[in-house]
């Protein structure tokens, strides 16, 4: 050290932090040390937990006696501070991020569901067979309530015990009989037109009853519930009260998910089938712009090669899941969308790929068959493409693969296919079908990515 | 005949390669170009078939100025300059029947070359392959081939060419000693059979005695002798290779 600073000035300065290591002839650190307080501290004020200051405090008393001795010559590490600020930094990162381990633990059992659900994927099903009667209930009460009902011979009925009407809370009991025996059903409270419908619940759970051994419905009582929406409150309103029996009858088959996700996932591969074939287009002629060795003829062809060059970099610096937004919005919610999306993207990630392929080809074939006379045309077909095929169907196949792939997260933005259905039925809670979705995308990509690795090897 | 006359090589880049190189070859003759590695013996080369452009000077073929030449007319030139090169030049991933017929590609059909060749020329090429002895190989692709049989390969496309002149780029350099022979023996055979003009670029003095009618010694792009095989003395052969050589004998 090229001596002669005061230690005492050099600590008092350091009550700014920093300012003793920038006098005392370590103007980096000095800088680095400041830096990292002040924003350190920022960090924490934005926080809100004042107890880390704690530590800045040290951070800075270690800096103000690191500066005194730095200015006798002798420096003490300035690591400590730093290591004090990665502390409190690392804290602050815990507390946004909302890290709640133990979380983990207590709450493993609302996973319970979700992954039981997802191990029975509903592909297969059996038919359903429904049994149900109805009877009808007035609230409030007008002057000719309705008919209580009678029971049937035959068929099943239902029959109200004790009144038609009255108000919404007011209680009535009904009863049944002629249903299959011995069978759990539901009760559903409908309007008269019945296009509106809900299960009735009770202190929270849904109404159910269970039939004897002779198909009746023993006597079972019901808090009359609120009429349907608009017909609320504008005096007398009749609803339907209905039994409903449901058993699966006949041979295991594949369920409408199983066709709704096998149809999907077929939209899925053609949605990475075109964006990767119109990519293919625009990529080969792109990937003779960017490659080095045919554009580095003149500064024109230079210029060409930089501007494709930086204009593949920038696409391809776009997620696809950005693009499908944009392309969203413009074309409308779907698989178009999603093929505008990938394909983008794929032309700057193959024009990429293409070039360097092209790059690196030899030119050795190049001069041999130009020298037996033959013309340009010739001399690419049987010098340069037969070097170029291999490399670029291997990338072809590879982006394919990466594209349907792609393609099940675009659809949770509204690409279409397989995607949009998953995410549909996640938001409404149907992980039985989400099941069959997410399997349907695992043994997919899994095929895809065994297809393309065996096509790979096979041709370089 | 052909003429080399002042031809002057400087590469982009400032390097002179050639520098003022003057010599002739009379028909039937087989000539090789002596020199280290470095001396200018494939710019020479190149030059003759013009994949390198010369900076100065002309190369006269039977009267022909290849120098003045382009386009279709060059195209014309080249078909008859057969070319074997040090690192073979084929095409790996293709068939060595499709490598030996695309030395025919300068006398075909351009437009029904690209589908494919016509049922004559899938006999030529086969009747090349046999004269260099591996008619057996045609089905196979170049890069399962061994580097003797690549050359090989290299030869019977050139041939395909019906070339009266042939240029090798130290067609043996990257081979075994033994299977030099084998390979310069099919040149020398192209040369007293076929009367070919032979312009060969070799390392060893040995091989140049053995082969060579003729010799032009480079060195640093200028000529430095021109003369029989016999002629090149000790003292001959240090202004070659330089003070420090020392001959190496391959048998
Ligand atoms: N494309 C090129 N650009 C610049 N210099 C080159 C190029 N090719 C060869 N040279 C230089 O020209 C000189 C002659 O090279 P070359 O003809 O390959 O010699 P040789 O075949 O005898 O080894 C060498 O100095 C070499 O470095
Ligand atoms: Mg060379």
């Amino acid at each position: 050290m090229e001596g002669k600073k005061s230690p005492l000035l050099s600590a008092f300065l350091s009550l700014i932090p920093g300012l003793g290591q920038i006098y005392a002839g370590a103007p980096l650190q000095g800088a680095a040390l400041l830096l990292a307080i002040v924003v350190t501290a920022l960090l924490i004020q934005w926080q809100g937990s004042t107890f880390l200051y704690v530590g800045i405090i040290l951070a800075w008393l270690w800096g103000v006696g690191d500066a005194y001795s730095l200015a006798q010559g002798r420096q003490i590490s300035l690591v400590p501070p730093f290591l004090i600020i990665g502390v409190i930094v690392y804290i602050i990162g815990w507390q946004v991020t909302d890290i709640k381990l133990m979380r983990l633990i207590t709450d493993v059992a609302d996973i319970k569901p979700l992954v039981s659900n997802l191990l029975q994927p509903a592909v297969l099903e059996r038919d359903i067979e429904t049994q149900k009667a109805e009877v009808i209930f007035e609230s409030p009460c007008s002057d000719s309530p309705p008919e209580k009902g009678t029971p049937l011979e035959d068929e099943p009925y239902l029959i109200i015990l004790d009144k038609t009407c009255g108000e919404v809370g007011e209680t009535f009991t009904i009863e049944g009989g002629n249903f299959w025996p011995s069978s759990r059903g539901q009760i559903w409270w409908l309007n008269m037109a019945g296009e509106m419908k809900r299960r009735i619940r009770q202190e929270g759970e849904y109404l159910t009853f269970q039939t004897d051994e002779k198909g009746r419905i023993p006597p079972l009582t019901i808090v009359a519930p609120e009429a349907f929406g608009e017909a609320r409150g504008k005096g007398p309103q009749r609803s339907r009260v209905q039994a409903l029996l449901k058993r699966e009858v006949g041979t295991i088959h594949p369920s409408h998910t199983f066709f709704l996700v096998a149809e999907k996932m077929m939209e899925t591969i053609f949605l990475a089938l075109m964006a990767t074939t119109v990519a293919i287009v625009f990529a080969i002629p792109v990937s003779f712009l960017a490659a080095r060795n045919l554009m580095g003829g003149t500064p024109i062809t230079m210029g060409f090669y930089y501007l494709t060059r930086t204009i593949l970099n920038i696409l391809r610096s776009i997620e696809p899941l950005i693009m499908a937004i944009v392309f969203v919005v413009w074309v409308g919610l779907g698989p178009f969308a999603g093929v505008l999306a990938l394909a983008v993207h794929s032309v700057a990630a193959l024009g990429k790929l293409y070039s360097e392929a092209v790059e690196s080809i030899d030119p050795g074939p190049i001069e041999a068959i130009t020298a037996t006379g033959a013309n340009r045309l010739q001399t690419i077909v049987y010098a340069v493409i037969p070097q170029i095929v291999p490399p670029y169907v291997a990338f072809t196949v590879y982006r394919w693969d990466i594209n349907v792939r792609m393609s099940t997260i675009i659809g949770f933005v509204g690409g279409g296919g397989i995607g949009y259905l998953l995410q549909q039925w996640i938001r409404l809670l149907m992980y039985r079908e989400a099941g069959a979705a997410v399997w349907a995308i695992a043994i997919v990509v899994w095929a895809l990515d065994y297809a393309s690795a065996i096509v790979r090897e096979k041709i370089v | 005949m052909l003429q080399v006359e002042h031809l002057t090589k400087i590469y982009e880049d400032g390097t002179l390669a050639l520098d003022d190189v003057s010599f002739e070859v009379p028909d039937g003759e087989f000539l090789v170009i002596l020199g280290l590695s470095g001396a200018g013996k494939s710019t020479l080369l190149r030059c003759i078939n013009r994949l390198i452009e010369p900076t100065e000077g002309r190369i006269v073929w039977d009267g022909t100025d290849i120098t003045a030449a382009s386009g279709e007319e060059l195209r014309k030139i080249r078909r008859h300059i057969g070319f074997i090169f040090q690192e073979f030049n084929l095409v790996e991933r293709s068939s060595v029947l499709t490598n030996v017929l695309s030395g025919r590609l300068g006398y075909v059909n351009p437009w029904q070359s690209i589908i494919r060749f016509p049922q004559e020329e899938v006999k030529r090429a086969m009747r090349n392959l046999e004269r260099v002895g591996i008619t057996d190989l045609a089905p196979k692709r170049a890069d399962d081939l061994s580097g003797g049989q690549r050359q090989r390969v290299g030869i019977a496309r050139a041939l395909m060419q019906e070339p009266r002149l042939m240029l090798a780029d130290e067609p043996v350099a990257s081979l075994d000693p033994v299977l030099a022979h084998s390979i310069l023996r099919y040149l020398e055979q192209l040369n007293r059979e076929d009367g070919i003009t032979v312009i060969c670029s070799l390392h060893f003095l040995d091989l140049v005695r053995r082969y060579g009618s003729n010799v032009v010694g480079l060195k640093d792009g200028r000529v430095v002798f021109q003369g029989r095989p016999d002629e090149i003395t000790d003292q001959r052969f240090k202004e070659i290779y330089g003070q420090e050589a020392e001959r190496i004998t391959v048998t």
